[in-house]
């Protein structure tokens, strides 16, 4: 019910990028083919909760998700590690309980948190970052990634480098939709999540639904590599925006 | 994790500047923090910040089949989510006391005032009903969880839609919200916790306290009440004694706040209805703040696509040729199989296989055209029973003869042995 | 080399940042340049990492670091800490100093302790104190003595006064020499204050009144310019906050 509903709000206010018209006008198709995916307009705020050591908000056009870390502190006996780091990483529904797939997205959180964060120089501590869903409107495992990179960065933790998730989707016509809402996601043929690394642009985890040729993933890896930049653009000018009155 | 541990001075402090009718952030024994109310995109999601406090309750609903002894009734439930975000105390899934203190005042405070009419929610008596289910997530604890808590889940609870249902003669039709209008939930009242903490056996009060106060008091007494001064639940805790003229005066004081904290969410729900109709932006993105230096926000930005397509390309005819799939049924080692859409079915083969693990190759190979074989023997027959039997012959046949194998095979093992030795 | 990072100095970095050098073709002995990589910066191989987000900071003669906001103290040696007393064991203190570690801190670490004479600490109580051990492979440990044997203003804390928390980045603004900060509180009233660097503050003054606004002008001068810093302490100062 909420997606749907969700779905409805936007359909008041926002227009859809060009990719969705197609069905209706045949011979726009080209100049629409020819336009370039969008993503929707992104909002973050970092420092926004007083008790974890690192917060952030992360918004993608309606969806938008909540990130606390705490670390390096204190860790149960039980889960110390003694050359690094114990990262764990908590997903909140909004509804319920935590289900597999929350599992499972958080998975894909902490093993992209584990390749950027050098671990090794806070051993036999613990961080813990939590990832609260504020509100799903698709493509919200890439905000996910997104708000995690940013509260980690705010909480100061050593990284080697920054991440950024992009989720592509496939619609029907196997045009590629980056950033899609969620009737974007409902309608598509494939649907896949990439993490990118800031040094090298290279993809640190692959989440993917749904099929697809081995050329169709590669252009999604080559779009999500594009649209990073902008998420790491949006990184620097958001933190120097941050620092502006320290200089 | 462990939380930081308060340290005398802290104490010390705290509690000579409650003598002297000061707090840490400046307010007034009765003043409460600044309450912010903002709604979600979807129907039913609202956060509250008091101050530092931020909690967010989101309300959702769900055709089950009602209680028995209350066949035409709805059900409310009441889920308060200790977020390890919230505070380094809180673990996952832990049933703290914090947590079931919080849970029982909060429906204490919005079931058992009977605020929300639950006849209403009944859709075939005895048979479906609504389930309308409040999560409340604590997000940063900075004190008085509870009454941001309720504040929320009321708040929560007023924006709130449920789908409409309509019924003909037995069936039930669950309208989406593109068919017809969601309905509000109708509530009688709405009740409001106020929590006064004591200090030095009660004899200081304060209202709305924060974390670092709440560490140092003594005692907490709260009360929920509706702006009609109805006291719908009040609860002490601590252990303290109270005289009856203090919690009158708290309950004076409570009506007051109920009534100010009445008509802010009633504001913020009218600027949200009025934002929604009027197609102006609404929800929690729209409620990022724009001002402080710590939040940005871009517009839509468009992502250059122009040579993806021949870099795709060119790393695709860069990439080794991926090796051809296979069409039929592969069985990597004896005892495996496969089993998937468009595949042979090899069922036939896989019992005898798993006793059959020290057979040679040949053998196997062997089996397998055979399996084959009798696979489209029974796929092609009509009748069920006669698959049966048509395997159990073919089995029994195999198991004698692969048996016989065996036991040929195990003996020139033996013999293997026998001159190791 | 250096003036790679000369360049850079005021700017913000984000982690995965590097500086990369073109090593010169004939190494010249004579003088090989050397760069110290303070916190935030980590040598890899030819380049240098940036690993935290802030500021490039240079120090004369070659020390560059990352000058960040955490929040999260993570002990170092040498740096002095306010701590709070969480037991006492055997012949150790237990230390809360805010890190992912309780610091110990012997009883024989005080000014003028002896086996017989225990210095008299309660759990609860706060310590002003400096880490002689601080790794992170190692448990921390504190003293309240200099190699001298001096308490050097060190010690536990009398009664009275306030501790709260500020961010790492505020404390090190304010115990900066020439603190433009501290000038500024100091303008306003008497008070007395000492700076943890794991950011815990401890401030007391006159009158309960004067601390309280002591610790609300710190912990809201975090993000603010020198310009409005000083606005909002001259207003206080006139009395019409």
């Amino acid at each position: 019910m909420p997606s749907s509903l969700s779905a409805q709000n936007k359909n008041k206010r926002r227009q859809f990028p060009a990719t969705v018209f197609w069905f209706s006008l045949g011979i726009v198709m080209e100049v629409c083919g020819s336009s370039s995916p969008t993503l929707r307009e992104f909002g973050c705020e970092q420092n926004l909760l007083s008790r974890p050591d690192g917060s952030s908000s992360f918004v993608q056009g309606d969806t938008s998700v909540l990130a606390g870390v705490y670390g390096p502190a204190e860790v149960k006996v039980s889960k110390e590690i003694y050359d690094r780091a114990t990262l764990e990483v908590v997903m909140q529904p909004k509804v319920g309980l935590p289900t597999v797939r929350e599992r499972a997205r958080e998975q894909c959180v902490r093993e992209t948190c584990k390749a950027s964060l050098l671990s090794t120089l806070h051993p036999r501590s613990s961080l813990t970052l939590v990832l609260q869903v504020v509100h799903d409107d698709g493509s919200l495992l890439s905000c996910f990634l997104n708000s995690a990179c940013m509260a980690l960065m705010d909480a100061g933790l050593p990284m080697s480098c920054l991440f950024a998730g992009v989720t592509c989707a496939i619609d029907t016509d196997g045009q590629v939709i980056t950033d899609p809402n969620a009737a974007q996601e409902k309608e598509s043929r494939a649907l896949m999540t990439f993490a990118i690394d800031s040094t090298e642009r290279r993809v640190m985890m692959s989440s993917t639904r749904g099929s697809f040729t081995v050329h169709e993933l590669q252009q999604c890896i080559a779009v999500s590599q594009k649209a990073s930049d902008k998420i790491f653009q949006f990184y620097r000018d958001s933190v120097r925006r941050r620092y502006s009155k320290t200089l | 994790m462990r939380d930081t541990p308060l340290s005398n001075c802290e104490r010390d402090f705290l509690l000579k500047a409650i003598e002297e009718k000061k707090r840490l952030d400046g307010r007034q024994t009765y003043d409460y923090r600044s309450i912010k109310i903002s709604f979600g995109t979807d129907y039913g999601c609202c956060f509250v910040d008091l101050g530092k406090t931020r909690i967010m309750a989101q309300v959702s609903c769900e055709l089950i089949t009602p209680k028995e002894n209350r066949p035409n009734e709805g059900i409310m439930f009441f889920n308060i989510e200790l977020s390890p975000m919230a505070s380094p105390a809180f673990e996952m899934g832990r049933q703290s006391e914090l947590l079931v203190k919080l849970n029982r005042q909060l429906e204490r405070c919005l079931r058992n005032s009977k605020c929300i009419d639950t006849e209403s929610l009944c859709v075939v008596s005895g048979e479906k009903v609504w389930q309308i289910r409040v999560d409340v997530h604590l997000l940063n604890h900075d004190g008085n969880l509870m009454d941001a808590a309720s504040i929320a889940a009321i708040a929560a609870l007023c924006h709130f839609r449920r789908p409409d249902v309509g019924i003909q003669g037995e069936e039930v039709t669950v309208y989406s919200t593109e068919e017809r209008d969601p309905i509000p939930l109708s509530i009688y009242h709405m009740p409001i916790c106020v929590s006064f903490s004591f200090f030095q056996q009660g004899t200081y009060l304060l209202v709305d306290p924060c974390e670092r106060e709440e560490r140092v008091m003594d005692g907490l007494l709260m009360i929920a009440m509706n702006k009609h001064r109805e006291i719908c639940s009040i609860q002490s805790s601590g252990g303290i004694m109270l005289l009856k003229d203090q919690v009158l005066r708290c309950s004076k004081i409570a009506s007051v706040k109920v009534s100010e904290i009445t008509e802010l969410i009633n504001k913020a729900l009218e600027n949200d209805k009025k934002a929604r109709k009027t197609g102006g932006k609404f929800g929690f993105a729209e409620s990022l703040p724009q001002e402080r230096i710590t939040a940005l926000k871009t517009d839509v930005s468009p992502v250059e696509m122009s040579d993806v397509k021949e870099k795709a390309n060119e790393i695709v005819q860069r990439a080794e040729v991926p090796p051809q799939t296979v069409p039929s049924p592969v069985l990597t080692a004896p005892g495996t199989g496969q089993v998937g859409e468009g595949l042979e079915n090899s069922w036939g083969l896989e019992e005898e296989e798993e006793e059959e693990e020290e057979e040679t190759m040949e053998l196997e190979e062997g089996h397998k055209e055979k399996g084959r074989g009798d696979m489209v023997v029974i796929s092609d027959s009509d009748s069920e029973e006669e698959d049966v039997v048509i395997l159990n012959q073919v089995t029994t046949k195999e198991k004698a003869s692969s048996s016989n194998q065996q036991g040929a095979v195990a003996s020139k093992q033996k013999q293997k042995k026998k001159r190791r030795k | 080399m250096q003036a790679c990072f000369k360049d850079k100095v005021g700017d913000v970095l984000l982690p995965g940042d590097v500086f990369s050098f073109q090593m010169p073709e004939s190494i010249t002995d004579s003088k090989p340049e050397k760069v110290v990589c303070g916190p935030g910066l980590r040598r890899n191989g030819d380049e240098v990492l940036v690993c935290k987000s802030g500021i490039l900071r240079h120090k004369q003669p070659n020390l560059y670091w990352i000058d960040s906001q955490q929040r999260r103290y993570v002990p170092g040696k040498g740096e002095s800490v306010i701590g709070i007393i969480t037991a006492k064991s055997g012949d150790i203190f237990k230390v809360d100093v805010g890190g992912s570690e309780q610091a110990s801190l012997s009883y024989l670490a005080f000014e003028g302790a002896t086996k017989r004479n225990r210095p008299n600490v309660q759990v609860g109580d706060l310590v002003y104190s400096q880490f002689i051990i601080a790794n992170k492979d190692m448990e921390p440990e504190l003293v309240c003595i200099d190699s001298c044997g001096r308490a050097n203003g060190m010690g536990v804390f009398g009664a009275g006064g306030l501790l709260f928390k500020v961010s790492l980045g505020l404390v090190r603004r304010l115990l900066a020499p020439q603190s433009e900060i501290a000038k500024d509180l100091e303008k306003m009233f008497p008070f007395e204050i000492v700076v943890g660097m794991n950011g815990r503050v401890w401030v007391k003054s006159k009158t309960i009144q004067q601390t309280l606004i002591v610790a609300n002008l710190l912990e809201s001068c975090e993000n603010m310019t020198a310009q409005q810093r000083q606005t909002l302490f001259r207003r206080v100062a006139d009395g019409s906050i």
